[in-house]
């Protein structure tokens, strides 16, 4: 599961958020997008020494200002739910749902890597073959057979 | 060894963060930038005074920025008695 699904699942339920300054806010969470930027509604901000207090109705914070979340436990239920709700309406198939074929080196990284070693080698024997009959004797002259011999 | 946090996936995992916390959970989840979920988390607070400390968390969401170290946890290898040492003193004082 990734950290930003889950947080979507937990939209409409109580979050606390500590900043990276050490303050913290506690509310319940309205949306929050890609980079973690969030909306909070019914918020109690606390300082970072835990000294003093702030009521807000609501509040917008900025992703990368994020140091950690807490989450109810409700939310991780949601998310696993939400998850095969997505599985269902596009079943298994070229990577679809959420760029898994970026994420998941073994396929995309991989396949590429060999097929330009391939191509490579492909390229190689195929100028030889492929030139006109002038290209074809130059090549030929110079000894393709000592260069397949030796690769 | 791991070489990725994949390998580290529904294990039990150590990780310390860049303001010296100590947070072991179960990782349920991560992304590119190394945003991690763990759930069941909770926090080892070791002190000069006092055993170590547990501190139940629940379910966290760490961003990645704030990551410093992970690890592979093993509960049975660790001594709740380690205490943290006395600071050094100053090696020099303010030429006055």
């Amino acid at each position: 599961m990734l950290p930003l699904s889950l947080l979507r699942a937990a939209a409409g339920s109580p979050l606390l958020v500590e900043l990276k300054d050490g303050t913290t806010y506690n509310g319940r969470l309205g949306t929050c997008d890609a980079w973690m930027n969030m909306n909070l509604t019914d918020v109690i901000c606390t300082s970072a020494t835990g000294e003093r207090f702030w009521k807000l109705p609501s509040c917008y914070i900025r992703g990368s200002a994020i140091k950690y979340l807490r989450l109810s436990d409700a939310a991780l239920d949601k998310a696993v739910e939400d998850e095969k709700e997505q599985a269902q309406r596009s079943p298994a198939g070229r990577g679809g749902g959420r760029g898994r074929g970026r994420f998941d080196n073994s396929a995309g990284r991989g396949g590429r890597g060999r097929g330009r070693s391939g191509l490579s080698t492909g390229r190689g024997t195929g100028a030889g073959r492929g030139r006109t009959a002038a290209g074809r004797g130059r090549s030929g002259g110079r000894g393709p057979a000592t260069q397949t011999s030796s690769s | 060894m791991a070489s990725t946090l994949k390998e580290w996936k529904d294990k039990t995992i150590c990780v310390v963060t860049c303001d010296g916390r100590i947070i072991i959970g179960k990782l349920i989840g991560h992304d590119q930038v190394q945003n991690l979920i763990l759930n069941e988390a909770h926090e080892r607070i070791y002190s000069e005074d006092t055993d170590v400390e547990e501190m139940p968390l629940g379910l966290y969401l760490v961003r990645g920025d704030n990551l410093c170290v992970v690890g592979e946890f093993d509960a049975a290898k660790m001594d709740d008695t380690i205490r943290v040492p006395e600071p050094l003193p100053h090696i020099y004082q303010q030429q006055m």
